[in-house]
Formats: C-alpha cells, sequence, structure tokens
C-alpha cells in the first residue's frame, strides 16, 4: 500500500489522529490514540505481509502505559568491563540455542538474562508443540526455516536429551462441503510450499486413531512431522550444552543502556556493570524493540499478545495421543495464533490452548478466568471429554510479534556489531534450531570482518540430562539407585521424583537453587498437588545443598520470599 | 532385587494404614505396611493441636500422640514395615498381587494375596478453584503452610488470609495467630462453614478472627511474594458477583478448599471410583470392585475424625486379613440428593448376616429430620437427627440380614424433613 | 442468657446458660462433660494450648509439645512467648516435660512426640545394618 493511500485510510479510520511516513525503509505511525485496540488496528493496517518495510509504532496512547520493565535486584560489578566476543541478550529458546550454535567457532560468549532463570517467558510459557508449518506460505521467515527446522528434532533432542514425540497433529472438519477445498489446500501446501507430508483423512479413520475426539469430524488434515517437546526442558538443555562448552550465562543481568559510537556498540550498562562486547545479538523476545532502541538500530515494533495454556492431570493423558484442534472456516479475520488446540504434552499431561489476545503490557503474564472459558468451549468441540475439573494449572506467556507477523533475523541496519533475532512467536521453538545455524554464521562473518574465527575442534554436542527414573524399567532402576541410594528416596510423589534426581538438577551446569528452578529441571511440584506435599521437603534439600536457612530457599526471584524465618528464637537456652 | 511373599499389604502408614495393619495382623495375616515419607503417621504427625481420640480412646489427644499410640501397637506385635518405600505400579496377578517399590536399597517386589489401600487424600489448589492472577510465592495450601510451621519450624505468613473453613484452614487459623501472624479473616464461598462448629469457636472467635460466608477470593497480586488478594462475594452458585471485588493486603493466601481422596494407584487397578465421593466405590467389608483390593480412611472419603478413619481401617485389615476369593452377590445402596453420599457403595448378599457399618453426611444443614433406608421401597430403618451439617460425617450400625433382600433388591437412604412427616 | 457452642468434643451441642442468683441454669448440653465447659467458661474460661519447642537438633527443628492442663484463656500468649525462649537440647521423648509449672500456673509443657528418640534410634539401627547394606 502507498503512503498516501495508507493514510487516506488511517484519516478515514481515526479522523487524522494518525498519520504514516515512509522513513528510512520502516513505516513510521505516529499521532495519539485511546484505545490499544486501535493501535494495534492502525499498525495491523499499515503492515504489509512479508515485507522488510516494518511498520514502526510510534502512536501515543496514554490509557495503555505499560510499567517499566521488572528489572532484578542485585546490583553488582561482577561483569564490569568484561569483554566477550558475542554477548546474547535473552535467555529464551532463541538466546539459548544461538549461544550454544556460537561454541561451535572458539569464541566467547556471554548470555545475559534479566530473570532468575531461563525460558521463564514466553519461552517456558509455550505449550511446546513442533509445528509442521501446514498454515505457514512461502515467502516468510517463518516459512524458510520451519521444515529444516523440524526435520532437525530428532537429533537435536537426542544430542540434548530432551523428551521429543513426533506425535502427529489433526486438523479436524465438521462440514464434507469443504472437503474439496481443504483437498485443493493441501495439494498447494505440498506442491507450492514443500509441506509434503501432510494427508487427508477420514472421519472413521481419525476416530481409529483418536477414538475419543469429536464424532462430529467429516474429514482431517493429518500432519505426521507435528511434534511435542518440553519447551523449557529444550531451552534449558541449550543453554547448559552452550555452558559446557564454555559459554558463560549470566542470570539476573539486566541490560538497562548502550553506548553506540560510529554505528558500533562501545559499550552495554547492565546491573552488574559495564560491558564491552564485541558484537550483540538481540533475542530480548518482547523487549527486542527496547534493545533494538538503545542500540539506535530500531526499524521494527512488537505488539504484545497473550496467550494462556490449561495443564491437565496425567489421568486425562490417555485421552488423546497427538494434537488436535477442529477447525472452523466460519469465523474469518485475522487471530494471529494457531488457534489453540489440545495436545499431549512431552511429560503426558493433556494441555489445552492458548488463546490469543492483544495487549500493551509486556510483562503481565497474569491469568484471566475468560481466557479459560474461551479455550475450553472451543476444545470441547475437539475433545469431548474435556473438563476444567482436572485442570491442574494454568499459566500466561505474552508472545512477541511484529506487526509484519514473520520474524526479523538480520544484523543491524544502522548497528553494524549487533544482529537482530526478533519478532519471534510462534513457531519460534520449532524453527530455534535452525534459526540458531544462521544467526551463528552472521556472527561469525560480521566478526571475522575485524578479527579472525576458528572453528572448535572440541565441542561437544551431547548433554546428559538428569536420568528420568520413573522412565526406567525395574531393572535399569534398580541399578541407578544400587549406585546412588538417593535416587531410591521419592520425594515428589505425584511425579515420582526421587532426591538424587533434584540434586543432579542443583549440580546441573546452570544450578538455579530454587523451588521453580529445581521444579522447571525434574519436575517435582509439576503434578495433581502441585507441590502441596513436596515443597518443604525440596525446599529442605535446597537449603541443606546450599548450606543455608531453610528460610533463605526461594521459589523464584530474590523478593519471592517462601517462609519468613523461624518461629521460635528459642533464644533462652531453655531448661532443657 | 528382592520378592516377598505376605497375606496382606497395607499401602499408606497414617492413621489408616496402622490401624489396617494392626487389625490384619491380629486376624491372623501375615502383613507388610508400605509408607512413602520416612516416618509413619502419615499427616497426623503435623497436626500438633489436640481434639483427636475422644470416641476412639476418651482422651483429647494431639496428631502425634494418637499416630504414635498406633505405631507403638504396631511395633509390639513385630509387624514388617518399610518407610520411605515408594508404590510405583501393581501387577494383578489373578491370584494375587506384585506390588513394585521403590527405597533406597533399589527397586523390590512384594506380592500378596490382598491389598489394602489407605492412601489418604490430598488438598485442592489454587487453580483448581480457579483463583486466577500472578503466580507469586505465598500461596499455600493449609497443609503445606502447616508442615512449614510444625515440622520446620517456620513462619509462612505474618498477615494472611484463608480461603475456606475446612477444618485444616480454621486450625491454620488459630496456629498461625499463635505464632504472631495476622490472620485477616477466614473467606468461605458457601453459606454456612465448612469445619466442626468447635473449630469455629476455638480457633476463629477465641481469637476475634472473622469469618466471611459467601465470598471468595478470585485473584492473587504480586509479581514475586504475594501482595494481596481480591475478595468477591458470591451468589447462591457460588459464582462471583460483579462489582462487589475488594482487594485486600496481605503477604499469604491459605486455602483450605476441600480433599479429594488419593486413588491413583486404586485406578491403575482397575478400580471403579464413586463421583460422590471420589474414592473407590466399596462394599461392607470395604472391598473394591476389583476382588482382593480393599480401601479404607480418607482414601475411601474424606472423614471428619480420625477416630472413625481407624474404625473403618481396622474393618478392611480384618477383612483383608480373612479375604479368599469368593462370588459376591452385590446390590447397590443408593443415596438420595439430600445426602452428599453413603458408604459403603454396595451390599454383598453373601454377608448381609453381619453387622453393616454405614457413614453419610447430609447435602446441606438440616434442623430436625429424619434418616430413612427403604428396601424395595419398604422402610427398614429410620432415625431422627435434631441437626445434621455437611462437615459432620454421621455413623450408623445396619442390619440388612432383616431386610429381606434378594439381588434385585433396591436400597435407598433418604431424608424425611419436619414438613414432609406432616404430609404423611 | 448467653449461649454457648461447647467445644469439648466434635458434637458442638448447642447450650444455653442463665444464671440465677449465682446458680447457673445450663441447658442443651449433649453430657456432663459440656455442662462442665458451660460453667468454666462462665466464670473462668481455660484453654488448652498445642504449639511446638525450637531444638538444638537440625534433623527435627520443632519438636511438638502441649500443656498438662488448661490454662485461663487470656494467658495463651504469655505461655507462648514462654515457650517461644526454650531450645530443647536433649532428645526428650513423648510425655517427658519441657518446661515445669510454666508460668506458676500449674500446668506443665509437655512432649507430644517421640520423633527426636525415634529418628536418634532409626539413625543408629541403620548405622548398625550399614554392613548388609549392599546384599
Amino acid at each position: 500500500m502507498k503512503t498516501a493511500t495508507l493514510n487516506r485510510k488511517l484519516q478515514q479510520l481515526y479522523g487524522g489522529r494518525v498519520t504514516a511516513s515512509a522513513e528510512d525503509g520502516c513505516v513510521v505511525l505516529r499521532g495519539e490514540l485511546d484505545d490499544w485496540a486501535d493501535v494495534v488496528a492502525a499498525c495491523q493496517l499499515a503492515a504489509k505481509k512479508n515485507s522488510t518495510h516494518h511498520v514502526l509504532n510510534d502512536i501515543a496512547c496514554p490509557n495503555a502505559k505499560d510499567a517499566p520493565m521488572r528489572l532484578p535486584p542485585d546490583e553488582d560489578r561482577s561483569l564490569d568491563g568484561d569483554a566477550p566476543d558475542v554477548l546474547v541478550i535473552g535467555g529464551g529458546i532463541s538466546g539459548a540455542s544461538i549461544a550454544r550454535e556460537l561454541m561451535k567457532w572458539k569464541l566467547d560468549v556471554l548470555l545475559v538474562e534479566k530473570e532468575a532463570d531461563l525460558a521463564l517467558q514466553a519461552s517456558g510459557r509455550n505449550d511446546g508443540e513442533v509445528h509442521p508449518g501446514i498454515d505457514l506460505g512461502k515467502g516468510s521467515l517463518k516459512h524458510k526455516y520451519i521444515r529444516r527446522a523440524n526435520r532437525m528434532y530428532e537429533d537435536v533432542c537426542r544430542e540434548l536429551d530432551v523428551p521429543f514425540s513426533r506425535v502427529g497433529q489433526y486438523v479436524l472438519f465438521q462440514k464434507r462441503a469443504l472437503f474439496p477445498l481443504i483437498a485443493l489446500y493441501a495439494f498447494w501446501r505440498k506442491h507450492h510450499d514443500g509441506i509434503e507430508d501432510t494427508v487427508l483423512l477420514s472421519g472413521k479413520e481419525l476416530l481409529r486413531r483418536e477414538p475419543q475426539l469429536t464424532t462430529e469430524t467429516k474429514f482431517a488434515l493429518y500432519n505426521p512431522s507435528a511434534g511435542v517437546v518440553c519447551p523449557y526442558g529444550l531451552t534449558i538443555a541449550f543453554a547448559e550444552n552452550a555452558v559446557t562448552n564454555g559459554a558463560r550465562v549470566a542470570l539476573n543481568t539486566a541490560v538497562l543502556d548502550m553506548t553506540v559510537e560510529d554505528g558500533r556498540i562501545t559499550a552495554v550498562k547492565t546491573n552488574r556493570g559495564t560491558l564491552r562486547p564485541k558484537l550483540v545479538i538481540n533475542a530480548a523476545g518482547v523487549f527486542a524493540e527496547a534493545v533494538a532502541k538503545m542500540a539506535h538500530d530500531r526499524f521494527y515494533s512488537i505488539h504484545p499478545r497473550r496467550g494462556t495454556n490449561s495443564i491437565l492431570d496425567k489421568k486425562t493423558g490417555a485421552y488423546l495421543q497427538s494434537i488436535a484442534s477442529v477447525k472452523d472456516l466460519s469465523v474469518h479475520g485475522k487471530t494471529h495464533s494457531k488457534g489453540g488446540g489440545v495436545m499431549r504434552t512431552a511429560h503426558g499431561n493433556l494441555l489445552a490452548g492458548p488463546d490469543a489476545v492483544e495487549t500493551y503490557e509486556k510483562e503481565n503474564t497474569e491469568t484471566r478466568p475468560e481466557s479459560i472459558r474461551t479455550v475450553f468451549d472451543k476444545q470441547k468441540t475437539t475433545l469431548p471429554p474435556l473438563s476444567e475439573c482436572d485442570i491442574i494449572t494454568y499459566f500466561t506467556g505474552v508472545r512477541a510479534p511484529t506487526f509484519e507477523e514473520d520474524y526479523v533475523i538480520e544484523p543491524g541496519r544502522r548497528t553494524k556489531n549487533l544482529i537482530h533475532c526478533a519478532g519471534i512467536q510462534s513457531p519460534g521453538l520449532t524453527t530455534a534450531p535452525a534459526v540458531a545455524i544462521d544467526v551463528a554464521q552472521m556472527a561469525v562473518a560480521l566478526l571475522q570482518k575485524t578479527q579472525a574465527v576458528e572453528e572448535n575442534p572440541s565441542f561437544n554436542p551431547v548433554r546428559k540430562g538428569v536420568p528420568v527414573l520413573r522412565e526406567l524399567d525395574d531393572d535399569a532402576r534398580d541399578a541407578l539407585i544400587r549406585e546412588n541410594p538417593d535416587y531410591g528416596e521419592i520425594v515428589c510423589r505425584c511425579e515420582e521424583i526421587s532426591k538424587g534426581e533434584i540434586l543432579d538438577a542443583l549440580q546441573s551446569p546452570i544450578c538455579v537453587p530454587t523451588l521453580d528452578g529445581i521444579k522447571k529441571r525434574v519436575r517435582p511440584g509439576m503434578g495433581r498437588c502441585q507441590g502441596g506435599f513436596c515443597s518443604p521437603l525440596v525446599t529442605k534439600i535446597i537449603a541443606e545443598f546450599l548450606g543455608t536457612e531453610l528460610s533463605d530457599v526461594r521459589k523464584s526471584s530474590a523478593a519471592s520470599v517462601i517462609t519468613y524465618g523461624r518461629t521460635k528464637d528459642g533464644e533462652g537456652g531453655g531448661a532443657q | 532385587m528382592t520378592a516377598s511373599f505376605y497375606d496382606v499389604i497395607v499401602i499408606g502408614g497414617g492413621p489408616a494404614g496402622l490401624a489396617a495393619a494392626i487389625s490384619a495382623h491380629d486376624s491372623g495375616a501375615r502383613v507388610l505396611l508400605l509408607e512413602r515419607e520416612a516416618r509413619l503417621g502419615g499427616i497426623l504427625k503435623q497436626c500438633i493441636h489436640d481434639g483427636f481420640g475422644l470416641l476412639r480412646f476418651g482422651e483429647k489427644l494431639s496428631g502425634p500422640e494418637y499416630a504414635e499410640r498406633y505405631m507403638d501397637e504396631l511395633r509390639a506385635r513385630e509387624i514388617d514395615v518399610k518407610t520411605l518405600t515408594f508404590v510405583t505400579k501393581i501387577d494383578n496377578t489373578g491370584d494375587g498381587f506384585r506390588v513394585h517399590t521403590v527405597s533406597r536399597g533399589g527397586v523390590a517386589v512384594e506380592t500378596a494375596r490382598a491389598l489394602v489401600l489407605a492412601t489418604g487424600c490430598r488438598e485442592r489448589t489454587a487453580k483448581q478453584v480457579f483463583i486466577h492472577g500472578t503466580r507469586p510465592a505465598g500461596v499455600f495450601t493449609a497443609g503445606t503452610a502447616q508442615h512449614f510451621t510444625n515440622l520446620l519450624g517456620l513462619q509462612p505468613a505474618k498477615r494472611c488470609v484463608i480461603l475456606g473453613s475446612g477444618d485444616i484452614g480454621l486450625i491454620m487459623a488459630r496456629r498461625l495467630t499463635l505464632e504472631g501472624a495476622e490472620v485477616l479473616g477466614v473467606y468461605e464461598a458457601k453459606p454456612t462453614p465448612s469445619g466442626l462448629t468447635r473449630n469455629l469457636h476455638q480457633c476463629l472467635y477465641d481469637f476475634d478472627i472473622p469469618l466471611y460466608l459467601s465470598h471468595t477470593v478470585t485473584r492473587v497480586f504480586g509479581a514475586d511474594r504475594l501482595e494481596g488478594v481480591e475478595i468477591a462475594e458470591v451468589d447462591e452458585t457460588m459464582t462471583p458477583i460483579p462489582g462487589t471485588e475488594r482487594r485486600v493486603d496481605c503477604d499469604a493466601l491459605i486455602l483450605s478448599v476441600g480433599l479429594i481422596p488419593e486413588n491413583e494407584l486404586a485406578q491403575s487397578l482397575g478400580v471403579r471410583l464413586d463421583p460422590r465421593t471420589k474414592g473407590p466405590a466399596c462394599d461392607g467389608d470395604c472391598m473394591t470392585n476389583v476382588d482382593g483390593v480393599f480401601c479404607c480412611g480418607n482414601a475411601l472419603h474424606v472423614n471428619d475424625l480420625v477416630d472413625y478413619v481407624s474404625e473403618n481401617a481396622a474393618q478392611a485389615g480384618k477383612a483383608a486379613a480373612l479375604y479368599r476369593p469368593r462370588e459376591r452377590r452385590l446390590i447397590e445402596l443408593q443415596p438420595s440428593d439430600d445426602l452428599l453420599y453413603v458408604v459403603p457403595q454396595t451390599l454383598d448378599l453373601q454377608r448381609a448376616g453381619d453387622a453393616l457399618t454405614v457413614y453419610f453426611r447430609a447435602r446441606k444443614e438440616e434442623n430436625g429430620c429424619t434418616l430413612e433406608i427403604t428396601a424395595d421401597g419398604k422402610t427398614v430403618f429410620s432415625k431422627r437427627y435434631a441437626f445434621l451439617r455437611p462437615p459432620e460425617m454421621e455413623q450408623l450400625t445396619l442390619r440388612p440380614g432383616e431386610w429381606n433382600l434378594s439381588e434385585t433388591s433396591v436400597v435407598r437412604f433418604s431424608l424425611r424433613r419436619p414438613e414432609q412427616e406432616a404430609q404423611r | 442468657m448467653k449461649e454457648l457452642v461447647c467445644i469439648v468434643c466434635p458434637r458442638g451441642c448447642r447450650m444455653r446458660i442463665a444464671e440465677e442468683n449465682g446458680n447457673l441454669q445450663i441447658t442443651g448440653n449433649g453430657c456432663k462433660r459440656g455442662a462442665a465447659f458451660a460453667e468454666s467458661e462462665v466464670r473462668d474460661p481455660r484453654r488448652t494450648v498445642c504449639t511446638t519447642v525450637r531444638t538444638a537438633f537440625p534433623d527435627v527443628p520443632v519438636l511438638p509439645v502441649r500443656i498438662s492442663k488448661e490454662i485461663p484463656k487470656d494467658k495463651i500468649f504469655d505461655v507462648m512467648r514462654e515457650i517461644s525462649r526454650t531450645t530443647v537440647r536433649t532428645r526428650l521423648g513423648r510425655g517427658d516435660i519441657v518446661l515445669e509449672n510454666a508460668l506458676g500456673l500449674g500446668a506443665d509443657v509437655i512432649v507430644t512426640s517421640n520423633v527426636l528418640n525415634e529418628t536418634e534410634s532409626e539413625r543408629r539401627k541403620n548405622d548398625g545394618t550399614s554392613a548388609c547394606a549392599d546384599l
């Protein structure tokens, strides 16, 4: 759309309160609107699919003022003067996979993450689907990476010791009349977009495979290449493997500002001192635009989008072996989400979700009752036995899309020692392994302009995770317990996690000695009692391991106090 | 891997398991008791308040004292016990059961003719009552707060709100107050309290802690530690009423919103659950639909008093010890909608001559009503109650042998209220 | 006229107490203990106290205790403070006295669990059998 045409439309819709101008390869929208929904709509109007001329949102919206970025409380100089070859900003799936990929070269890599653990935002708050790419058309970066990345999953997950299963995905249709249309669609996908494995199934065949799915199905699209992975498990595994190969990870470390001189970032200010990296990789998720701005290289805008998933009791895992959702073509319009569905997770729970709601709040991960309602109302039509009564937990993540709804993976346009890995949203988890290869190559190419970069011959791609004893047969389990009796002491009854597995997590390459850190790594508290029974026991194990007081153990961040110290001072010495 | 043979394996070393093991032993069985925690006693270990054992021992005991009386009995009989031993799976071999366990010693398989499941119950969590908002530290189930306070000597709250007026919630209101915390109030979504009346008095009113009925917590605030909760009034269907929300600042939310029998092992054996109790449907011997699998205590249904748990478990233990494969002729005991549930759910006609112990709860508070049992439309038993309250379980001993039952009989339990009596 | 719920047993009888010339008329009680409770509740309300006492042993940081007889209701927090000042430094068992005649109220603070000496004996037992651990 020409700028003049766009401005005419904006004039019609917003009465001159918003104007667009083409500047420096971007479409900049300026003005003021009262409603965030209008801001999003105006920018979406301006956005052109697959365009590299991104929409920059400079529309003021006084009613939608986001809170300042949450910062870690720590203030020290532990990283002051540190000059890594590559500074990766963001410990989500993108940052972690890129850091690991960079270790294939002899480079000093530092990953900083402002949260108390890796994968605490979008990467840890999504459904874990490894997408087949059925809905992605040629021309987007998403499409460029999806097939390549999808095929990498067996190898990557084997190397990193992360649970992955290629369970397949069913898209259900309830109107027979749609069949010719969908058949044509599948044919087009196969021959035009290279999604070669999609097949059409009859409703009868679907029910033979997944008997609990709705009997209303007339036919279904089946994508055998879809899979499930543990999203935070994969992120942590990437980061751990990076660390064992020499990378450094600094948690609770936030980038606050940058100095840019002559088109180069010369200093990066953090709460742990000022860094002088040779190259910066921006993998900051919802804060990617803010980081780009600090680096004087802002040419895209991020508009946060919430999504809530519910996890159900493992008992319901038997309802479904795969991923499924009913597709309703009667609702047209942009939903910008894979629409949600039901799936059996890599850990055997049923998951329902996510929904998709635009928001101006980048870090508001509060859950809301209407999210659960929306998802369950929809997904009960997919899987009739689905019930809210079986929910054990729910969580909200915030996606980080651009208005073009595609990734931004490229070197800085103005700032030379910078690479953007931004706009990463679904299927960002799936594409991460392939994106990481390209970003690492870009990084090496940029560095090679000023220094020699050699391959790292001692790179070891294999990570040994904590053994999962509940999945072993009796003999193998017995053998491990005889080596280490702590593997025989069950601490978390719901997920059958032993003390030994918890101690292993505490001794893993990136030790996060908090209840949530342990929960993310080896799952105590992930089950149906949600830590009711095991949280005091895990607290005790952590305190003993660290040699601290029980009350020093935290849930997650430094301020997430679990207990306020002892009930009894006992200072008097006592009669006994 | 080792394997040993027993007549009866009791799974769970809380009050139910202890009583079942002792009773099975006294009935001549070779018994093994399996407990996943390091110490026997189950949840009673952390229930340091008194009031246990009034029915059983005529004394007011604390939880540990009550449990340890049974532990002493168990030791005196030299019954085999394995603590820190977790059951991973059970195979039903047709003539017995192979129980796979994990302990610090390794994996073992124990074999028995009969099983007693005494696996207790777990607490409902914040998400199971659909509390929304952030995920801060400081949201505890009452049992977890009790563990921190009473077993680890730690203070989980300084200024807290309690949701749910179940007994553990009330007990924790007093307990946290005694330990210096400020309890801002107990909120209950139902229009009537869920806990025992005496606990309302000695735990709340004694300490001027307010009780708000028909109120619930809908949301929590705070990114790191809890900073406040949103309270809302609820209507008769317990749905929050829009516009009644208000924020209460506090650093902890303690939940006492119900207990759920833990029956994952039972279900893995094909045991059928009663949707009313969420425990197995049993016959008068506490035997489930799976021959040789017995269930007792809070795994069977959530009891109000441990004294009843011990009694019921002793019955299950004895029945398990005497268990021999036989044909059962089961008929259902059907509760009317006035009743929350009736346990047992079935009656074996082969054993109709024996006394039958029945537990039931009313669905809502009743003043002056009659429990009536009919067999094939004929009243076979009735008993007047001055009042019935859902938190208080009622127990009856019946003689079904006198009811002329046949395999096609329909046995119904219902309540008759005074107005209905007048119509008769 | 005063109404009262009996807390002696789980029944929770609702009682009415009327006072005439210093004599109490109690109705609604289900048993004699209820009447005694009602009388005490009017003249000298008393309660028991159950709590924990700190120990010097890391494996059992606190030990459950209660008082041997009921104390005046308004002394509960005083007794709590007294108990809070105490530390158990020997492996006491159930029934052992932690504090004798606390605050001169005539009630002893007594241990209600064997957890301290039980874990000790189990530890000894485990040490003793460690030789056959690798069977």
